[in-house]
């Protein structure tokens, strides 16, 4: 790969880390990492004047991130395919488990307003396990540029 | 990224009018970012600064946590996605000063989103590396965007 591509695609790194950090400062902030930050940003607190979300309102929340996340994890995952890391199945159960946790992160919340309190758990750790993810993925593309 | 292993782009017609016609819409957003920008957060200090902060003379609401975090977010993805794609045409068809100007376009625009928390939470002196940044950012961005495009209607890539 040429060097200024290598480039590139280290700063699409440090944009990936900015990215994840608005993220993190967002959740924090709005809704908050506990059971009951999350509990009660969804469903509501009538004490605490805060409104209980509908389906619809989820909806037009995640819409935008249905695709951008779709289209982030494409983009920062194809840049695998041009290191040593293409061919391995580990490479394929972590595609398989970015996508799959993306999904979770983005329908726990309409679990989350039938009812289903577990998906409160859920909710926080897809939250997490996706960021996590992305910093690993990020961590292979930046120890295959740099050191290979 | 096909256009990444294309030998010679030039004589590739429909990829050189598809990146083209890309090029074109970058060149508009990026026009309409600044537009945008001027009538919503403000591109001068004073204005970024009234948005930040409020102004109590004129009874103007500073805007919220809330809504400065979910700017903030939106903004970093789009700026990511654009440079990303805008960089790799670029990288392309360039033969020189690459690395120089790829510097310069990454390293202004992460400056002038990291200055924006920075404004909103520590300092209203981060507010003028703002306003520098992004100027900078789009002008070589526009740059780019002409560069590449003459390129493309050049003989050979």
């Amino acid at each position: 790969m040429q060097k200024a591509y290598k480039l590139s695609i280290l700063y699409f790194l440090l944009f990936s880390l900015l990215l994840i950090s608005s993220a993190v400062m967002l959740f924090e902030h709005k809704i908050g990492f506990s059971f009951n930050g999350v509990l009660e940003y969804y469903i509501g607190n009538e004490e605490k004047f805060i409104p209980a979300k509908n389906s619809s309102a989820i909806l037009k929340l995640i819409l935008p991130h249905i695709f951008v996340f779709g289209l982030f994890i494409m983009v920062l995952m194809h840049f695998l395919v041009f290191t040593q890391h293409r061919d391995k199945k580990s490479t394929i159960f972590l595609i398989y488990l970015t996508f799959i946790t993306a999904i979770l992160e983005l329908s726990t919340p309409f679990f989350i307003i039938e009812g289903f309190e577990f998906f409160v758990y859920l909710k926080i750790l897809s939250f997490f396990l996706f960021l996590a993810l992305i910093v690993y993925i990020s961590w292979l593309l930046l120890h295959s540029i740099v050191y290979k | 990224m096909r256009f990444t292993l294309i030998n010679n782009i030039q004589k590739d017609s429909a990829m050189s009018l598809i990146l083209k016609g890309f090029l074109t819409f970058i060149f508009v957003y990026l026009a309409a970012d600044i537009l945008v920008m001027k009538s919503g957060f403000g591109i001068s200090a004073e204005s970024v600064n009234i948005t930040l902060f409020g102004d109590e003379e004129n009874y103007i609401d500073p805007i919220t946590e809330s809504s400065f975090l979910e700017f903030w977010h939106t903004q970093i993805f789009f700026i990511m996605m654009i440079l990303l794609t805008l960089n790799a045409i670029f990288i392309r068809v360039a033969s020189s000063a690459r690395i120089l100007l790829t510097n310069l376009l990454m390293i202004s625009s992460i400056l002038s989103l990291v200055s924006l928390p920075l404004a909103f939470y520590i300092s209203a002196t981060f507010v003028n590396i703002f306003i520098a940044t992004f100027f900078i950012w789009h002008g070589v961005a526009a740059y780019m965007i002409i560069y590449s495009f003459w390129k493309l209607n050049a003989k050979s890539v």
